[in-house]
């Protein structure tokens, strides 16, 4: 909201520095925007909150100045000399649709002369940057960033039938507004017409037709009250913001009416001349006075944590307009009525957010002592630092990507659902509207940002959730952890694999075959801990790479972390650990080509029982000219240990020749030397 | 034996030893000539030592006092070598080392500065007695809005001005109508659910994403992160906010800050403020504040006349942007690693 600094000393005595004003009224809820300076004027521009629309005019400004510095408010009488035909005689005003027009006044004015305003208007309007148009429309301009109270003129001439009619907007309806476009009107919209046709959308712009011009002579003036959301959805449906609407949306006093077509017909009367009619229709009238409210004064310290004194408080309530009324209270507490202005005055927190804005806030402490309370981090979050601090460490960069994803992407991995996505009634950037149901597309996304940046390593995580679909309940958001790495399958798998370590050394992740258009043939899987499903992992597919116009070799996969939230080992405990020394053996296993790792090791590990310490994998080798077609070779160490006597190499070497046996009999593998 | 022929015996000694040891070169060298003249066995030391037992006796006091000299002498000249050769470069036929060669180096990742940041305040507050709670970023309006005093005329509830599903819709408990559901505006959705399953006292912070249909610019993204948070308890006042909010910028920024309160407007809170904190002398913006109002703790079944609360909230990426010196926050989305690896 701009305000010209001299338009506000018509009001209230200002001789304080201009910094000093602005500092002070944004310590009261005004936040100083800019100060302008416009000829000997000064523009300050105002933020004014949604609750105050009773500041959206100077003299709301003037009021809170008033009452900070505890000064004199002088308002215009607003009192036109009434001398012409009565007005009955010459307009008539219908309301068809009260809810939407709970208050409409109108006078009339005859024989004016059109004409460009008077120096004095021009430079108030120049300064809040107000084009000036002619005296009539400039007045009513003027009265409305005055009061806040919009206003408007039509040309009576042109109203058919001399007659008003407020109702909605009917079907097809269309209207051609002051600004030359035309706007097709709806039955939600409360429409201004004369005796045939709309001549404005109500709260927001006058039509054409009924335009004030150099010809005008006589005006019938519209001064009316519109409902807030009624006008706020027309605004927003016709795409068409206003000064009027931004008042209207907000909600303004509903006794202003009056006051400001009387301020603005005198006005008128003093620039264009004319006759004004006597009388005034006044439609709806005044609504029932505002309730009372008693404010409590040990709430002021109960909230605030400050005493206020009570000839302070009731000198704040009063100066701000409420009405103080004489009361069995006694010094315990304050009743008022709040102004007609301060329609968000209706409870007695709102009369203690008053005082203390008034008072100032900076009467408020910063150092009192506020009880302890204990506190501990979540298992969740400590599980998740972990995961991060071990992620960081394997050379993963953490990503951080947005919640929703476009059709194509999202349709390009959701491992949890065949659901279809939820999705958004706009997309939250560009076409991206799809609640993501992995994170995976997102961070593929991610990882060719970087290849056209030329970003040659790029290892990146997320941890975020996914939106899984339930019908007639809220989504389940699954807390995910997906990767998107330059390297391999089992590069990928060996950081599940220290994560599920990190986290739970004892849980052991297993694996089965999985396929996904997203993922390579025979290089995906399903992975496991204790049986439950805790993800997929696959090298990106030829198609999926084309998906996401990805030129490197790139492995992906997404675990839930529920899983291992689950069975995260916060609190290890101690186990004592054998003096004993460890013997080692090494095996070198030829078998069939068939033969995987996870059925060797389990043959292993039965047969090699408790002494067995660790199973370590070495290697793969394949040579079919010393090995035979179809054969490999799998290089194996096995660490024993007895916990409690030195384990002999006999046993040791009896212990493996054993295992050989028993690999021999289910994989017919032969020991190689 | 003579004096003076003994006593010029353990000279000539003394000097060929030392010199010998002053020689040496290396370990090996070093050791060679330890055996030769200190050797335990057959050191020359050890040999001449013998001879002493055939000096006169009259003479013996002044022989043995000076053998002993030598010996002391010789001792000494070993303990010197062998210092110096262990402090000498080494001489190998193996090729030149260079040490200057880059160490092999792991890769290590980072994490994101929004992650950090978010670390960082949890762990204040933690200390300042908050727990984390957590919520839905999909809610219904009863969340989102209706508990937080924001009614269905409220402009915040426009459908332009959130993010409303197409068509899921949530079937609210005790059989009524049936709730669109959109993405949270703001954290305080996990306020209204704490308090709804707790009793007070609550002290609690929620951290996540919200969403906010703004036009992505240098300073706005329309998802971001928030943190909220929230104590509810008998007595707690305004002079409580104002001191738990410097209490958190001194821990986060240090040194001495100040806190200052401009009136603002939320549905959610009564009174309520812009905070302001003080720092290297200006005034920085740190977010929005005030007391619970008391239709929101009505809405959550609490007493309003029994218990008071205040709530905050802050825009992590602006505090992170703030803190890093980040100029355009949509460089937090693109996730080039050049920026990740910067933190």
């Amino acid at each position: 909201m701009l305000v010209s600094l001299n338009w506000l000393k018509t009001y209230v005595a200002l001789d304080m520095p201009v910094e000093e004003l602005t500092h002070r009224l944004m310590m009261a809820g005004f936040n100083h925007e800019s100060s302008t300076p416009v000829g000997d004027d000064v523009a300050i521009d105002l933020e004014v909150t949604s609750n105050r629309p009773d500041c959206l005019g100077h003299i709301g400004v003037a009021r809170e100045i008033a009452v900070l510095w505890q000064r004199a408010l002088t308002l215009p009488k607003a009192a036109p000399q009434a001398k012409g035909k009565p007005l009955n005689t010459l307009a008539s005003v219908v309301v068809d649709c009260p809810d939407l027009c709970p208050r409409y006044t109108a006078r009339a004015i005859t024989g004016m002369r059109v004409a460009p305003s008077p120096p004095w208007l021009l430079r108030r309007l120049a300064t809040i940057g107000q084009p000036a148009i002619n005296n009539v429309v400039d007045v009513t301009n003027y009265v409305m960033m005055e009061s806040g109270q919009p206003l408007h003129a039509f040309d009576l001439e042109r109203l058919a039938g001399g007659k008003i009619v407020v109702r909605r907007g009917r079907q097809g309806e269309k209207l051609e507004a002051i600004d030359h476009k035309t706007y097709e009107l709806t039955t939600e919209m409360c429409v201004i017409a004369d005796r045939d046709h709309a001549v404005g959308i109500a709260g927001i712009m006058g039509g054409a037709s009924s335009e004030v011009t150099a010809a005008t002579r006589n005006i019938l003036l519209e001064s009316a009250l519109f409902d807030p959301s009624a006008i706020r959805a027309a605004a927003r449906r016709l795409n068409l913001q206003s000064d009027s609407s931004y008042r209207f949306e907000r909600g303004l006093d509903p006794e202003a009416t009056d006051w400001t077509s009387r301020r603005a017909c005198e006005l008128i009367l003093e620039l264009a001349g004319g006759e004004l009619a006597s009388g005034a229709i006044d439609v709806g009238g005044s609504p029932p006075s505002p309730k009372p409210i008693v404010l409590r004064l040990p709430q002021l310290e109960r909230i605030l944590g400050i005493e206020v004194p009570a000839t302070r408080v009731r000198e704040i309530l009063a100066a701000l307009g409420n009405q103080l009324v004489s009361d069995g209270h006694g010094h315990h507490a304050v009743e008022v009525i709040p102004p007609s202005w301060r329609r968000d005055l209706e409870r007695e927190i709102d009369l203690v957010e008053e005082v203390a804005r008034i008072h100032g806030y900076d009467a408020i402490p910063e150092d009192v002592n506020v009880p302890m309370a204990p506190s501990a981090r979540t298992a969740e979050d400590r599980v998740l630092e972990q995961l991060r601090n071990t992620l960081t460490a394997l050379g993963y960069d953490e990503a951080l990507t947005i919640s929703v994803v476009d059709e194509a992407w999202s349709r390009t991995f959701s491992p949890w659902t065949d659901a279809e996505p939820l999705q958004l009634s706009m997309p939250i950037l560009r076409r991206a509207d799809r609640m993501r149901r992995s994170l995976v597309p997102s961070l593929l996304a991610a990882r060719r940002t970087n290849e056209t940046l030329g970003n040659l390593i790029c290892e990146l995580f997320e941890i975020a959730r996914a939106y899984l679909p339930r019908a007639g309940e809220l989504p389940q958001e699954d807390l995910m952890l997906a990767l998107a790495s330059g390297g391999d399958f089992l590069s990928v798998k060996g950081a599940i694999e220290s994560l599920v370590a990190r986290v739970n050394p004892a849980l052991e992740l297993t694996v089965e075959p999985a396929r996904f258009d997203l993922f390579r043939a025979g290089r995906a899987c399903a992975l496991r801990v204790d049986g439950e499903l805790l993800g997929y992992l696959g090298e990106v597919s030829d198609d999926g790479r084309k998906a996401f116009e990805l030129r490197s070799a790139t492995t992906a996969a997404e675990i839930r972390l529920a899983p291992l939230l689950d069975r995260a080992v916060l609190l290890p405990q101690y186990q004592s650990q054998s003096s004993m020394p460890a013997i080692e053996r090494d095996l070198n296993l030829v078998v069939d080509e068939r033969v995987r790792w996870s059925d060797l090791a389990q043959t292993v590990r039965s047969r090699a029982g408790a002494l067995l310490e660790r199973l370590v994998y070495r290697d793969t080798y394949r040579d079919p000219q010393r090995l035979g077609a179809g054969k490999k070779s799998l290089l194996l160490t096995v660490v024993l240990r007895q916990p409690d006597a030195t384990l002999t190499g006999e046993l040791a070497d009896a212990l493996r020749d054993a295992i050989v046996a028993d690999c021999r009999a289910a994989f017919g593998a032969e020991l190689r030397s | 034996m003579a004096l003076t022929a003994f006593l010029a015996e353990l000279d000539d000694l003394a000097r060929i030893g030392v010199a010998a040891f002053g020689n040496a070169r290396d370990p090996v060298a070093l050791e060679a000539a330890r055996i030769e003249f200190l050797g335990a066995k057959s050191g020359r030391i050890k040999a001449i030592q013998k001879s002493l037992g055939q000096v006169d006796k009259a003479d013996k006091p002044a022989a043995g006092k000076r053998f002993n000299e030598v010996k002391l002498q010789l001792e000494a000249a070993l303990v010197t070598a062998e210092e110096r050769i262990r402090q000498a470069p080494v001489a190998s036929d193996e090729p030149a080392f260079d040490i200057t060669l880059p160490g092999r180096r792991v890769r290590l990742g980072h994490l994101h500065p929004i992650t950090r940041t978010i670390d960082d305040l949890k762990e204040i507050m933690g200390r300042l007695g908050f727990s984390v709670a957590e919520g839905p970023e999909i809610e219904d309006e009863w969340h989102n809005f209706e508990a937080l005093n924001i009614p269905r005329s409220h402009p915040a509830r426009d459908s332009l001005e959130n993010f409303y599903l197409a068509t899921a819709q949530v079937n609210r408990p005790g059989g009524e109508h049936a709730s669109p559901l959109l993405l949270r505006s703001q954290t305080s959705t996990v306020q209204i659910r704490v308090m709804e399953r707790t009793p007070p006292p609550v002290r609690i912070i929620s951290v996540g994403r919200v969403y906010r249909p703004d036009t992505a610019d240098a300073t706005h993204y329309p998802m971001f992160h928030q943190i909220e948070g929230l104590l509810v308890d008998r007595h707690v006042t305004m002079a409580d906010l104002k001191s738990v909010l410097r209490l958190f910028a001194a821990a986060y920024f240090g040194g001495e800050v100040h806190i200052r309160f401009r009136p603002s407007f939320f549905p959610f809170t009564e009174p309520s403020v812009e905070v302001d904190m003080s720092w290297n002398d200006v005034w920085i913006e740190m977010g929005g504040a005030g007391m619970v109002d008391p239709n929101v703790l009505r809405a959550v079944g609490y007493d309003p006349e029994q218990v008071s609360g205040f709530a905050f909230g802050l825009g992590i990426e602006r505090v992170c942007a703030r803190r890093h010196n980040v100029t355009d926050i949509r460089e937090f989305y693109k996730n080039d690693v050049r920026f990740l690896e910067q933190f």
